[in-house]
């Protein structure tokens, strides 16, 4: 699945309903289906409680290409703008 | 090992209070901070209780036990080969679920384990219901509500180390998904046989999820179970669809999930707190920038304007001191070098109480609010400009008010590389001595924004040398992922031993290095070569930068400490009025000179503690070449236009 979504990018925005964690609104509610990016950073993550099938919400982003600012596991954490964009998200 | 003596060890995510609970057990005072990661090397005491003598470590706060950081791999190493007789975890009881994921990291190690739930009083003011009986059970081992900054519970905790001592527990194992253990399983009944340090489950559990380290340990040892590991990590890898460190980090992620919805009951979960409220002010893309910049304005303004006056009134005082010292002892040689000793430290004084204490009360007050986290959040894009993240913002503001802090706080930066351009970047920063040159000479004489305009250049300078390092340094930059903690009510004594903490650490480092240096250059001074070191430096300071040749002798204290050199120009000149003896254009560039030229020899003294002797002597060597540069090119477009 994660070559899959790599290489083919057009087909992944066809995929219905997904979206990077950057996409969602401010407020949006989601639920985590992948972790794109480097294993490190996928470890890291999961140390933090993001893992696919996780909840998250996003509460704001910052300007320009600022980090994003999200609730999970019930409390606040903030992701850099480049880590978020790789955290694929379903919206509810 | 004696009998009454029990090793503990205190571990626990940054901001939990862990720091707390060890200045409670041990009367040893250090770092609180509400910013994650903030503890870094670790703090050892001792405490006495009962008939115990119970040895305290306190690690670095902590996200994970993989090789990600330095720190992390170094509580790791401690906790595996110190074998402590307990390891208090302590977590923030406001936030369990992410807190127990490390929780089960530690179980791993097979070693006895007390969770101390922290901050509970926090967690009930925010409604948040723990059923401790059932985590007890379902995590099989003793956990004690606590709140450390009233004390509350840390007595229990240790009652408890010392009834686990007598009796040691059965260790319980989690349970991850059915292929994992039956995986982990295999992999440690043959490690079993191994002669390690290391518990088995834990090598077998590393081993699954190819952790570097760990595969070198037992490849030294029996390679045929390397081999065995990679088949099992690639059945895993097969079933689950991806890298089996991330199969076992899931489960791990999952399991605390699933342990925190079975204890942890939240009521009127999406209330607006108070922290909602602050932060859609603090946090907002056009208002919390305002903000920020009117918090941080008003702070270098109230401290600059009370270090000044400080700093004149002690300098009043300090100046008849030096009539009673050669009323004394005449005006021989050795009292003269006797002197420069004091003088460094009166001089350092100077600094200390006006710009670095005040400056400290507020950073403190902010950070212990919560508001560090808010600053990073907004400058996180801006620092990656500079190849950092938005915590490398915290240096820059410390360093602001002194470099030695500065540069010191760049251990909160993950990586090696990140903490290296993060600390060139702040000695570049202009601290509360290159602001009194700027304000004293440019602002008073050239015009007030004539320093703004130099603060400017400042952060243009900054901003180029960080784009330079981080294309020159290789290395993956590291992305943000910071906790963003609720604004909590900063506690006056915490505040106050914090910056007692930071003030004491200042001096140690700062202390030594000044008054030597002190004493040196006085005694060059007094030899009389200081003519001769202004002429050889003629062609710098007077054919290139076009200042008077006096000015480099001045240049040479100033690597004592910065605002020396206006202190001595006024000495030199024979008047403070110093419009009457530099145009405009000299009083600019030699401003430009003194911001950037070197670091001052407390900040060389950090750096070389920091980064050793190469890196700090490379950074003067550039540095001093770089303001050169600068400055004279400075002076030339100012001859242009003037």
């Amino acid at each position: 699945m994660f070559v899959h979504i790599l290489t083919n990018l057009e087909q992944m925005e066809e995929q219905v309903g997904q979206l990077s964690l950057t996409e969602m609104k401010e407020g949006q509610l989601g639920t985590i289906i992948s972790l794109l990016g480097g294993r490190l950073a996928a470890k890291r993550l999961a140390d933090m409680g993001i893992t696919p099938g996780t909840e998250v919400r996003l509460i704001r982003k910052a300007l320009f290409k600022g980090p994003v600012q999200i609730e999970v596991c019930g409390s606040g954490l903030v992701l850099g703008r480049g880590l978020a964009s790789r955290i694929m998200v379903e919206p509810r | 090992m004696s009998e009454n003596k029990i090793n503990i060890v205190l571990a626990g995510q940054g901001n939990s209070g862990k720091s707390a609970i060890f200045n409670f057990l041990t009367g040893l005072h250090q770092h609180i901070g509400n910013w994650a990661g903030k503890t870094i090397e670790k703090c050892e005491g001792t405490l006495f209780y009962k008939d115990y003598t119970i040895d305290v470590t306190d690690l670095p706060g902590i996200y994970s036990l993989t090789s990600f950081s330095e720190e992390e791999e170094i509580s790791r190493e401690f906790i595996i080969h110190q074998k402590p007789d307990c390891v208090i975890n302590v977590v923030d009881s406001t936030n369990l679920e992410r807190s127990l994921i490390f929780t089960l990291q530690l179980l791993e190690f097979q070693c006895p384990v007390i969770l101390a739930l922290n901050m509970f009083d926090l967690s009930k003011k925010k409604r948040i219901t723990i059923d401790i009986n059932k985590l007890r059970n379902l995590l099989g081992i003793p956990v004690i509500p606590t709140v450390a900054s009233r004390g509350y519970g840390i007595t229990r905790i240790i009652d408890k180390v010392i009834e686990m001592e007598g009796d040691k527990p059965e260790y319980r194992i989690q349970g991850y998904g059915k292929e994992i253990e039956s995986s982990i399983d295999k992999l440690a009944l043959k490690i079993r046989e191994l002669e390690t340090p290391y518990p088995d489950r834990w090598i077998a559990i590393k081993l699954l999820e190819k952790d570097p380290v760990i595969m070198d340990h037992i490849r030294s040892k029996d390679a045929g179970i390397l081999e065995e590991a990679r088949q099992l990590s690639e059945n895993l890898e097969e079933i689950h669809g991806h890298d089996a460190s991330l199969v076992i980090a899931d489960e791990r992620s999952h399991l605390a999930s699933r342990i925190a919805r079975e204890t942890v009951k939240l009521s009127h979960r999406h209330k607006t707190t108070i922290t909602d409220r602050l932060d859609s002010v603090a946090t907002h893309r056009i208002y919390g920038y305002l903000l920020m910049l009117a918090i941080l304005g008003g702070m270098f303004f109230s401290v600059f304007g009370f270090g000044n006056w400080l700093s004149g009134w002690l300098d009043s005082i300090f100046t008849n001191w030096h009539g009673y010292w050669k009323e004394q002892f005449g005006e021989t040689i050795p009292a003269a070098l006797g002197w420069a000793g004091i003088e460094s430290v009166l001089a350092l004084v100077q600094i200390a109480l006006p710009y670095i204490l005040p400056f400290y009360i507020i950073l403190y007050f902010l950070e212990n609010w919560g508001y560090m986290s808010r600053i990073s959040f907004l400058m996180d894009h801006f620092m990656h400009k500079m190849g950092i993240h938005g915590k490398g913002c915290i240096s820059f503001i410390i360093g602001f008010g002194c470099n030695v802090p500065g540069c010191l706080s760049c251990r909160i930066m993950e990586s090696k590389r990140e903490r290296f351009i993060t600390a060139v970047l702040v000695t570049l920063v202009p601290c509360s001595a290159v602001s009194v040159i700027v304000f004293g000479l440019v602002g008073k004489y050239v015009g007030l924004w004539w320093a703004f305009g130099l603060y400017l250049l400042a952060a243009l300078v900054i901003l180029a040398i960080g784009k330079i390092l981080s294309r020159l340094l290789i290395g993956e930059p590291v992305e943000l992922i910071m906790p963003m903690p609720d604004y909590k009510t900063p506690g006056i004594k915490t505040i106050l031993k914090q910056t007692w903490n930071a003030l004491k650490e200042f001096v140690y480092i700062a202390a030594p290095v000044v008054i030597v240096s002190g004493v040196f250059i006085q005694a060059v001074n007094l030899a009389g070569w200081m003519p001769a070191i202004s002429s050889f430096l003629k062609p710098v300071t007077v054919y290139w930068l076009g200042l008077p040749a006096v000015t480099g002798i001045l240049l040479i204290f100033g690597i004592l400490r910065k605002e020396l050199i206006l202190v001595m120009l006024a000495a030199y000149l024979g008047t403070t009025h110093f419009a009457e003896v530099l145009t405009p254009q000299q009083m600019i560039t030699l401003a430009v000179v003194s911001m950037f030229y070197v670091p001052c020899v407390a900040t060389i003294s950090v750096l070389w503690k920091e980064y050793g002797w190469k890196k700090a002597l490379l950074i003067c060597i550039l540095e001093i070449g770089f303001a050169i540069l600068l400055a004279g090119l400075v002076k030339r477009v100012l001859d242009l236009f003037w």
